[in-house]
């Protein structure tokens, strides 16, 4: 059996297939208004027996494509916690939420917090901070990592924190020190909603925001320990919703 | 066994279908006719059995819309309890009918935010502020709080020409006993395995029982029962037999705050607890009778309200504890209202106690009246139930 995992983001949708063993391919597109449009477009030429999705468009998913639709609390929990098992604190940030969860040696959620409404200390906030500064992602990633200390960055709010960055340019700070700074501000705020669910090791950071090496980095130092981000940590929401339906489908034989 | 659908509503008035506020409007307007007063009431510590009994009818005032904010934001800061905003929102736009019907307004000191509104809104219609003892295991508070039932009566003979005696008041305190104890067995059904009865039917029945005296509305409620009782021998129940069972704590809920239950439902559990001042809260308590001193004795029942503006409300944990034996929920969310500190510091306590004494999951939520959050909030809620 192949099973597909699709998981609808705000800013981008993966798309994992899976034979029970490995992963046999993954796809990641940029989300935009017309998100069942662009699912239909990826599941155009792949086959598979049976799909389950996640993300904020999961509901709208899986009334289009009658499937099972699962939090993305639990398909991180699942595909975190299949990649690295001795995993017990995921920190999953993403495009619009940022999430921390504590899971038990079975692989059960114990605890999990999510962020506000807003947009602070998720992936849309770096890349608010870095359009701010005229930088691409990776400019903004260089420059934070190459800053030996960071501008403080006092608001966490979106829009203020915008017009905070912009001031402190204008009044003379170093492009490199604001990139640290506003890099610091996420890593902050990342680590209090893990405190929130209580830190164990091992810690597995995901979602597409695990990509920067800089946030990674932060955090260890933050926490005075390791953390572990998988190969292609955006896709692991998707592979847990692939992983998910083989458990039902073992549930139901 | 076949699902049955569509059992005989709860109520088939003229207001079926409608939002619960008409049928209530149609009450206090009904009162007022003959002859009564209104009193317009904010908050579940207004002396009610004293209203009754004066031949004032109390009305509870619009607090829940979103709509009404924005005009409120004119004078108050915007980083305020949605409830405090939105009943302000009302009375300055003149769009509550409750409140245009009010003789009188009764307040009290509860939170810093409806303390500071109350000032902002006194010289519109004539508003008493009943000090709020809020150590209520303090042995003065009970004295405090009776003078103050006492001076808010005199308040509202001066503003109404209504007034009282204290026979009048201890039957109004039998009245309430027998209505609580109705209300209590209706809630009994919400309680049943599967519930036979909705978070949206048991709203109706509370919003109307609230504001009407129980000689006023116990026939109906024994229709309730009656029909509820047919609801069970038929098979019938509400929502699915796996729909979790979900007790929701915390800030009263209603109008667009009912998005709360909503969800729940959407996610496909079932509410079948309302630990709130707008849900079971005034009904699970009773009044001494035959005391002597009847005034005294709604002073104590009073004081006895788990809300978290008392310090340190370890009543509210005890009263769950009923809740939970009996309403068997499968999770607890404790909603929160924006920028409401004393539900949302006690949030911590009221989670801990939930898990570690029930070892039950929990979900704190905390929001405003807008739908901006509705698809963050379906996410958590679904976790919590994929967590069950
Ligand atoms: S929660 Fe407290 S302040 Fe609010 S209505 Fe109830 S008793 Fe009053
Ligand atoms: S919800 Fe909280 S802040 Fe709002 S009026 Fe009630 S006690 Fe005050």
């Amino acid at each position: 059996m192949i099973s597909a995992g699709i998981d609808i983001g705000s800013r981008t949708i993966k798309l994992v297939l899976h034979d029970g063993a490995d992963i046999i391919s993954s796809e990641v597109r940029p989300n935009s208004y017309n998100a069942i449009d662009i699912c239909r477009e990826m599941l155009k030429d792949v086959s598979y027996d049976g799909i389950v999705s996640t993300g904020y468009g999961r509901h709208l998913f899986s009334r289009h494509f009658n499937c099972e639709a699962i939090s993305e609390i639990k398909a991180f929990t699942l595909g975190a916690f299949h990649t690295i098992p001795d995993c017990r604190t995921i920190l999953d940030i993403g495009g619009q939420d940022t999430k921390a969860i504590s899971i038990d040696e079975k692989g059960k959620i114990s605890k999990f917090e999510m962020n506000d409404k807003c947009a602070a200390g998720t992936g849309k906030f770096l890349e608010i901070m870095a359009n701010a500064l005229e930088f691409t992602m990776d400019e903004f990633i260089e420059s934070a990592s190459s800053a030996e200390k960071g501008e403080p960055i006092n608001s966490m709010c979106t829009v203020f924190a915008e017009s905070e960055v912009i001031s402190l340019i204008g009044r003379g700070a170093l492009r490199d020190e604001v990139s640290l700074g506003i890099h610091h501000a996420i890593v902050k705020r990342s680590v209090s909603l893990m405190k929130r669910v209580s830190i164990r090791d091992s810690i597995v950071f995901v979602g597409g925001v695990a990509n920067n090496r800089c946030v990674r980095s932060l955090i260890e130092k933050d926490l005075g320990t390791k953390v572990s981000v998988p190969e292609n940590p955006q896709i692991i929401g998707a592979l847990g919703c692939a992983l998910h339906k083989f458990k039902t489908a073992a549930d139901s034989i | 066994m076949n699902k049955i659908v569509n059992p005989e509503p709860l109520f088939n008035d003229e207001f079926v279908g409608e939002p619960p506020a008409k049928r209530v409007l149609g009450h206090v307007q009904a009162k007022r006719e003959q002859g009564a007063a209104v009193a317009g009431i904010y908050c579940g510590y207004a002396p009610m059995e004293l209203i009754h009994a004066m031949n004032i009818v109390p009305a509870v005032l619009c607090a829940f819309s979103n709509a009404q904010i924005e005009a409120a934001e004119e004078h108050l800061p915007a980083n305020l309890c949605p409830l405090i905003k939105s009943s302000y929102g009302f009375v300055i736009r003149d769009t509550c009918p409750f409140y245009a019907v009010s003789d009188v307004v009764i307040a009290e000191t509860t939170c810093d935010g409806k303390k500071k509104m109350f000032e902002l809104m006194s010289h519109i219609r004539p508003l008493y502020v009943m000090d709020l003892p809020q150590v209520p295991e303090e042995k003065e508070a009970r004295e405090e709080w009776k003078s103050m039932i006492l001076k808010v009566q005199s308040f509202m003979e001066k503003h109404t020409g209504k007034n009282t005696t204290e026979e009048k008041i201890e039957a109004s305190i039998k009245d309430t006993n027998r209505k609580n104890a109705l209300m209590r067995k209706i809630f009994g059904f919400a309680a049943m395995q599967p519930p036979v009865v909705s978070w949206a039917e048991l709203y109706d029945v509370i919003f109307i029982a609230m504001a009407a005296k129980g000689e006023e509305i116990n026939p109906r409620l024994e229709d309730i029962i009656v029909k509820l009782e047919k609801r069970v021998e038929s098979g019938y129940f509400h929502g699915d037999l796996k729909s979790p069972r979900v007790m929701v704590t915390g800030c009263p809920v209603g109008g667009d705050a009912l998005k709360i239950f909503k969800i729940v439902e959407e996610m496909g559990g079932v509410v079948v607890a309302l630990d709130s001042c707008t849900g079971m809260k005034a009904f699970m308590d009773d009044i001494s009778e035959d005391t002597g001193d009847p005034v005294g004795a709604i002073a104590e029942r009073y004081l006895r309200i788990p809300c978290s503006c008392m310090t340190p409300n370890s009543r509210r944990l005890t009263t769950m504890d009923k809740i939970i034996e009996n309403f068997k929920p499968d999770a607890v969310v404790d909603f929160v209202l924006h920028a409401c500190h004393s539900y949302n510091i006690e949030s911590y306590k009221v989670g801990e106690h939930v898990k570690n004494k029930h070892n039950i999951p929990f979900l704190k939520v905390v929001t405003d009246y807008s739908d901006g959050d509705v698809e963050q909030i379906k996410t958590r809620v679904q976790a919590l139930f994929e967590s069950i």
